[in-house]
C-alpha cells in the first residue's frame, strides 16, 4: 500500500510535469514560428532592397554615362577646335541644367590651369586656379590613357563630397588639356534617386575604405539595419552605393510577440504551479475529512430532505450493524422505532423548513434490537441535503430511565410517608422538606427551602426553646430519642411534633447537614390525655354523685366498686364486704323481677329493681335502682344506685302547697285585670247613653225636639244601657265566686260568652273566630266562670300569637267534640307563631311568658283549673303552623257515675 | 258616611269608631245647636278634610286603623288650623297628655258629662273663631299698610313710637303742616278713628310687618 501510494505520488508528479512541458514546448514552437516569419520577412525586404538598389544604381549610371558622352563630345569638339569659349559655356551650362548631380564643368589646360569654368556663377572652380595633387594625378591618368578618368572622391573646401571626371582633349595625340566635370555626391543621391526610395531607404555613398561620403537622408541609422552595398562604376574608384531599409515599428514591434509568448507562458506556468499547490492542499484536507468521517465513533451521514440516506460512515456498521454501503437510498424512517416515527417525521419537516434540530429516537439494529440515537442535524438548504450526526445514547438513556424510576420511586415514597422530613445544612438553613412536612405545617416548599432560623413554623412564644433545640441539633447533641416541639401551622394553629435527627452524609462521606423526621404527636397525645381525663372524669362524676353507687357480684354479693357517696354513707371499707353486710336499703329478694343469682352473662343487662325505699335506721327515703350487668372481667354483677330523695319529697310537698296559694293569688290578679278591662268596655255604652240622654233633654227643654227623633235616641240609649248591663253582669258573676262551684254547664254557652269577650280583641286585630261544635254535646260538670276564664285565656293567647300572621290566615278555630261518653274535648287552634320544643316544655312553669306584658300565670292557672276538673290540658304544634291547646272535661254523667261507685 | 249639616260656618267633626258613641255625641251636640259631621275613622275624616274648613275636631285616641294621634300629626302636616280635642278611654291619659304638648287644645276622658263636653267644644269654637278674626284683621291691616306711600309709612312709624308732630317734622325735615296732612291721610287709609286704634292695628301685626 505504501509502495502503491509512492507510485501514485510519483505518477501524480509526472502528471504534474506534463502541463509544464506542454507550455514550454508551445512557447518554444511559437518562438520558432515567429523567428521564421521574421526571417522570411527580412528576406523579402532584402530582395526588395536589392532590386531597388540596383534600380537606383542603374539610374545613377545612366546619368553618369550621359555626362560621359557629353564630355567626350565636348572634348572632341575642343580638340577639333570647333568650340570657342562661348560655345563651351553655352553647352556646359545647358548640360549642367539638365544634370543636377553635376555641380561644375571646367576646361583645364595642359598646365593644369583652369581656363573656362562653368557655370558662370561658380565659386568652386575659378579661372586661373591650378589643380591640386589628386586632381593632377587624375588629369595625368586621363591624358595618358586618353580616356575618361574618374578622380578620387574627396571633400571640398565647403565640406561637400565631390567626384571629378576628367575627359582628355587630345589633338593628334597631343594633350591640349582636359575637361573636368565635378559631381556633387550628395546631389547625386538627392537628385538622381526618386523620392520614394529616399523615404524607404537610407542611401549612402561610400569610398573605398567604406567611409560615408554622402547620405540621402538625415534619418538616424537604424540598429541592425538591413543594408546592401553595391559597387558603383566607374571601377577603380572603389565607390559603393549603400542602401539601408527603415524598419517600421522598430525593435519593439519586432520583439513584442516573443516577449508576449514568453511572458504568457511564464504566467501559465505560475498559475499551474499555484493550482497544483491548491489542489494538493485540497486533497490533504479531503483526506483528513475522509478519515474523520471514516474513523468517527458517532454515526455520520448525509440525508436528503425526504429522509433518505446518502453517504454513511462505517460507524453505522459498528453501532447498528448495518453495512454503510447498503444504506444509501433507504429511508431513515425505515429504521426508526414505530413509536418514534411521528416525532422523527415532525423533526424532518422542521428540517425541511431550514431549522437545525436535535432529537432522540430508537433505531433498529441489524440484529433487530433497538438503540437510542441522539440526532443532531443541520440542514443545508441550497443542497437540499442535511448532514446528520447521531450519537449512541442507549447507555445514557438506560441510566436516565433507571434514575427516573429511582427518583419516582423515592418521590412516591416521600409523598406517601406521613412522617415529615426536613433537612438543614450545617448553618441551619433548610435545604429540603418533603410533602408530608409541608402538609403537616401548611407552608409551601418554596416558603421553607432556603429559610434560615427562626423558621416560619416556630411559634413566637417558644422562640427561645426552638433556638435551643436547633443549636443542640447543629452541635450534634440532640438526644437520640428526639425532642418534642410545638409547631406553628401557617393558619396559626399549633400542634406538637416529635423530631428525630440524623446526620446527612453526602457521597464523599462528608456531613452536609442534619435530617430531621417529624411526627405529629398531637393525636396520640390527645388520645392519651383523653383517656386519662375520661378515667378521671368517670371517677369524678361517680364520686361527685350524691347518689350512692355500688357494684356487687350477683352471686356472692361482694362489693366490687363503691363510689365516694356510698363509702361516705356505709363506711370507707365497703369494698370487699357484702351488700347485705353494710345494710344498704335494698329490695328484698322477692322484690326483684328476676333472681340475680341465676343470671348468666348472656341475659344481661336487665333491670332488676326501680323503686323508693325507706332507710330504716336514718328514716330517710331513697330511690333505688338496680341493674344486672356485665362487669369488666365478664361476670354478672348488680349495679345499684341509691339516691337520697328525702329532700325532694319534702320539696315537692312544699311546692304543691305553694302552688295552691299561688293559684288563689293569680286568680285574684286575673280577676282584677278582667274587671279593669270590663270597666273600660263599659265606658263606651255609658258615654253613649249619657250623650243620648243629654241630647234628648236639651231638645225637649228647647222644645225643638221631634218626638220620633227623641224616641229613637232613647231607644238607642236603652240598648246601650243593656249592653252596659250585660258587661256589668259578667263582671259580677266573675267576681262574686271566689270558690269553684261545679254544676252541669252547657259548654256551648260558655264558649259563646268567652267569644263575646274575645271578640273585642278579635275585632281590633281583624281575626276571625271560627267555631266547630259537635252536635248534641252533653253538659259538663264544671265551674262555669272558671271554664270561661280558661277558654278566654286560651283564645286571647291564640289571638296574640297571630299578631304577625298574614291577614288571610288570621283564623282562630275552637272545636268542641266528645271523647267517648265521659268527656268533652275543647281544642283552641291558632295559626300563630307557634311554640318551640323547649318553650312547650316550660309552658306551664309559673312566670314563664313569651309576652312583653304578660305575667306568665295564665297557662299555669288554666292547667290548675282543668286538673281541678279532673281534665287534662295539652299543647301540641298545629301541623298548619301555630299551636293547638286541648283540654278535656268530664261530662256530668261520668261524674255521677263515679260518685255513685264511690 | 260623613253627615254634613247645612249652613253654619263652624262644624264640629266627631271622629270615633264606636257607632253608638259617634251617633250619640252628634245627637247631643246637635241638640245644643252645633253643626256636626261624624266620621267613622281617621282615614274617613282626613279624606273629607279640606283647607279652609272651620270648626273643631273631636278625635278618639284609640281607633283601629289610624290612631287619633296619627290623625293629629297628619293634620299638623297639612297645616290644618282646626283645634283638636282628644277623647280618651281608660288608660289613654298619658297618650293624650303628649298630644296636648304637641298642640291639641284639650282632652276629654270617657265617660264625659254633657256640660264638660259642651264647654270644651264651645271653647274650641271660640278659639277658632278668634284666631280666624285675628287673621282677617291682620290681613286687612297689612293690605292697608300696602296702600301707604313711603313718606306716609315713615310718618306712621314715628307716630307709633309716640313722636309728636313737631318731632316728626324735625326728624323727616319737613314742615309741621305737611306732617299733619300725612297724618290725616294715614289715619284715613288705615281706617282708624283714633290714635289708639291705629297703634293697636299696626302693633297686632307681627313685628317687622310695618317696616317692610
Amino acid at each position: 500500500m505504501q509502495a502503491s501510494a509512492t507510485a501514485r505520488a510519483t505518477l501524480s508528479r509526472w502528471y504534474w510535469a506534463v502541463p509544464y512541458l506542454a507550455v514550454t514546448v508551445l512557447a518554444l514552437s511559437m518562438l520558432a514560428v515567429v523567428w521564421l516569419l521574421q526571417e522570411r520577412e527580412t528576406e523579402v525586404e532584402r530582395d526588395a532592397l536589392a532590386r531597388d538598389l540596383q534600380w537606383t544604381e542603374q539610374s545613377i549610371r545612366r546619368a553618369m554615362l550621359t555626362t560621359e558622352e557629353f564630355l567626350v563630345q565636348l572634348a572632341r569638339d575642343l580638340s577639333a577646335g570647333t568650340l570657342d569659349h562661348d560655345g563651351f559655356q553655352l553647352r556646359a551650362n545647358e548640360h549642367l541644367a539638365i544634370n543636377p548631380a553635376l555641380s561644375n564643368l571646367a576646361w583645364v589646360d595642359r598646365e593644369h590651369v583652369i581656363t573656362w569654368p562653368a557655370p558662370f556663377d561658380t565659386r568652386d572652380l575659378l579661372t586661373g586656379e591650378i589643380l591640386v595633387d589628386d586632381q593632377v594625378e587624375a588629369f595625368q591618368n586621363s591624358v595618358l590613357s586618353a580616356r575618361l578618368t574618374y578622380g578620387r572622391p574627396y571633400v571640398d573646401s565647403r565640406g561637400a563630397a565631390v567626384l571629378e571626371v576628367f575627359a582628355p582633349v587630345l589633338r593628334r595625340g597631343e594633350s591640349l588639356g582636359a575637361i573636368v566635370a565635378v559631381y556633387s555626391l550628395e546631389r547625386m543621391l538627392s537628385r538622381l534617386v526618386p523620392a520614394r526610395f529616399a523615404e524607404k531607404y537610407r542611401l549612402a555613398i561610400l569610398d573605398r575604405a567604406g567611409q560615408v561620403l554622402a547620405l540621402s537622408s538625415a534619418l538616424p541609422e537604424a540598429q541592425q539595419p538591413l543594408s546592401l552595398t553595391l559597387a558603383l562604376d566607374p571601377p577603380g574608384n572603389g565607390l559603393a552605393l549603400q542602401a539601408m531599409a527603415f524598419r517600421p515599428g522598430g525593435a519593439v514591434l519586432r520583439y513584442l510577440p516573443s516577449a508576449l509568448i514568453v511572458g504568457l507562458s511564464l504566467v501559465v506556468l505560475w498559475s499551474v504551479w499555484t493550482l497544483r499547490r491548491h489542489v494538493q492542499r485540497r486533497v490533504r484536507v479531503e483526506k483528513e475529512r475522509d478519515q474523520l468521517f471514516d474513523l468517527s465513533l458517532d454515526l455520520l451521514c448525509v440525508i436528503d430532505l425526504d429522509g433518505r440516506f446518502g453517504r454513511c460512515n462505517p460507524a453505522f456498521e459498528r453501532v447498528l450493524g448495518h453495512d454503510p454501503r447498503s444504506l444509501p437510498g433507504r429511508s431513515l424512517i425505515d429504521f426508526v422505532h414505530a413509536e418514534d416515527v411521528a416525532e422523527t417525521l415532525s423533526m424532518l419537516r422542521r428540517l425541511a423548513s431550514g431549522e437545525p434540530v436535535r432529537f432522540e429516537t430508537r433505531c433498529r439494529c441489524a440484529d433487530g434490537s433497538y438503540k437510542w440515537l441522539m440526532w443532531s442535524i443541520n440542514p443545508v438548504r441550497e443542497e437540499r441535503l442535511v448532514y446528520a450526526v447521531a450519537h449512541d445514547v442507549t447507555g445514557r438513556k438506560a441510566t436516565e430511565d433507571a434514575l427516573r424510576a429511582e427518583s419516582a420511586f423515592r418521590k412516591a415514597m416521600e409523598d406517601s410517608v406521613v412522617t415529615g422530613l426536613r433537612a438543614i445544612d450545617l448553618s441551619g438553613r433548610i435545604i429540603y422538606v418533603n410533602s408530608a412536612f409541608c402538609r403537616m405545617i401548611g407552608f409551601d416548599e418554596d416558603e421553607l427551602v432556603g429559610a434560615g432560623p427562626p423558621f416560619p413554623y416556630w411559634p413566637p412564644e417558644q422562640l427561645a426553646e426552638c433556638e435551643r433545640n436547633l443549636s443542640m441539633t447543629l452541635s450534634g447533641r440532640a438526644p437520640r430519642s428526639g425532642f418534642e416541639m410545638r409547631i406553628l401551622r401557617k393558619n396559626g394553629e399549633r400542634f406538637d411534633a416529635r423530631f428525630y435527627l440524623s446526620p446527612l452524609i453526602d457521597l464523599t462521606g462528608r456531613q452536609t447537614g442534619w435530617m430531621a423526621s417529624i411526627t405529629d404527636i398531637t393525636e396520640p397525645k390527645r388520645v392519651r390525655a383523653a383517656l386519662e381525663s375520661a378515667h378521671e372524669r368517670f371517677e369524678a362524676v361517680l364520686d361527685g354523685l350524691d347518689a350512692a353507687v355500688f357494684v356487687a357480684d350477683a352471686r356472692t354479693d361482694e362489693i366490687l366498686f363503691a363510689n365516694l357517696a356510698f363509702k361516705r354513707i356505709h363506711g370507707f371499707d365497703a369494698v370487699g364486704r357484702t351488700v347485705r353486710g353494710v345494710a344498704v336499703p335494698q329490695p328484698e329478694r322477692g322484690d326483684y323481677r328476676v333472681d340475680p343469682r341465676n343470671l348468666s352473662p348472656a341475659d344481661v343487662p336487665r333491670e332488676l329493681f326501680d323503686g323508693e325505699l325507706l332507710h330504716p335506721q336514718s328514716g330517710r327515703w331513697y330511690h333505688v335502682r338496680e341493674q344486672a350487668t356485665r362487669w369488666v372481667d365478664g361476670r354478672v354483677v348488680r349495679m345499684g344506685i341509691a339516691t337520697d330523695i328525702t329532700d325532694r319529697k319534702r320539696t315537692a310537698e312544699v311546692a304543691r302547697e305553694q302552688e295552691e296559694r299561688l293559684q288563689r293569688t293569680a286568680r285574684l290578679i286575673t280577676m282584677g285585670e278582667m274587671a279593669s278591662t270590663l270597666a273600660h268596655e263599659l265606658n263606651q255604652p255609658l258615654a253613649a247613653i249619657a250623650n243620648y240622654c243629654a241630647g234628648s233633654v236639651t231638645r225637649l227643654q228647647s222644645g225643638k225636639g221631634r218626638t220620633e227623633d227623641v224616641l229613637a235616641a232613647m231607644q238607642k240609649a236603652s240598648f246601650q244601657a243593656e249592653r252596659a248591663g250585660k258587661i256589668i253582669r259578667r263582671v259580677r258573676e266573675f267576681v262574686k265566686k271566689s270558690e269553684p262551684q261545679r254544676c252541669a254547664v252547657d259548654l256551648v254557652e260558655v264558649l259563646e260568652d268567652a267569644i263575646g269577650f274575645a271578640d273585642i280583641d278579635a275585632h281590633r286585630t281583624r281575626i276571625r273566630i271560627h267555631t266547630e261544635l259537635a252536635p248534641d254535646l252533653p253538659p259538663v260538670y264544671a265551674d262555669r266562670i272558671m271554664i270561661e276564664q280558661v277558654l278566654l285565656n286560651l283564645i286571647r293567647n291564640g289571638l296574640d300569637a297571630m299578631a304577625d300572621t298574614l291577614p288571610e290566615a288570621r283564623v282562630l278555630t275552637v272545636r268542641v267534640s266528645t271523647v267517648g261518653a265521659d268527656a268533652v274535648e275543647v281544642a283552641v287552634i291558632d295559626r300563630g307563631h307557634g311554640i318551640s320544643e323547649e318553650g312547650r316544655a316550660q309552658l306551664f312553669t309559673p312566670f314563664y311568658t313569651t309576652k312583653v306584658e304578660g305575667m306568665g300565670m295564665g297557662l299555669n292557672i288554666c292547667r290548675s283549673i282543668i286538673e281541678f276538673h279532673n281534665g287534662r290540658l295539652l299543647v301540641d304544634a298545629n301541623p298548619e303552623g301555630g299551636t293547638i291547646f286541648t283540654f278535656t272535661l268530664p261530662t256530668e254523667s261520668a261524674i255521677e257515675r263515679s260518685a255513685r261507685s264511690a | 258616611m260623613s253627615v254634613v249639616p247645612a249652613a253654619p260656618d263652624q262644624i264640629v267633626h266627631v271622629v270615633d269608631d264606636d257607632e253608638a258613641l259617634r251617633d250619640s255625641l252628634a245627637w247631643m251636640l246637635e241638640a245644643n245647636g252645633h253643626a256636626v259631621a261624624a266620621h267613622e275613622s281617621g282615614e274617613a275624616f282626613l279624606a273629607a278634610c279640606e283647607p279652609g274648613m272651620t270648626g273643631c275636631v273631636l278625635l278618639d285616641v284609640r281607633m283601629p286603623g289610624m290612631s287619633g294621634l296619627e290623625v293629629f300629626e297628619e293634620l299638623g302636616r297639612r297645616r290644618c288650623g282646626l283645634p283638636v280635642v282628644f277623647i280618651t278611654g281608660h288608660g289613654d291619659v298619658p297618650m293624650a297628655v303628649s298630644a296636648l304638648k304637641q298642640g291639641a287644645v284639650d282632652f276629654v276622658e270617657k265617660p264625659f258629662g254633657e256640660r264638660e263636653m259642651l264647654r270644651v267644644v264651645e271653647q274650641c269654637l271660640r278659639l277658632e273663631r278668634e284666631t280666624r278674626d285675628r287673621r282677617q284683621q291682620e290681613a286687612e291691616t297689612a293690605r292697608r299698610l300696602e296702600q301707604l306711600t313711603q313718606r306716609e309709612r315713615e310718618v306712621l312709624e314715628l307716630i307709633i313710637v309716640g313722636k309728636l308732630n313737631k318731632q316728626i317734622a324735625d326728624v323727616l325735615g319737613i314742615s309741621i303742616k305737611t306732617v299733619e296732612v300725612h297724618r290725616a291721610r294715614v289715619m284715613e287709609k288705615m281706617g282708624a278713628h283714633s290714635l289708639a286704634e291705629l297703634v293697636q292695628h299696626v302693633v297686632a301685626l307681627e313685628p317687622g310687618a310695618s317696616t317692610r
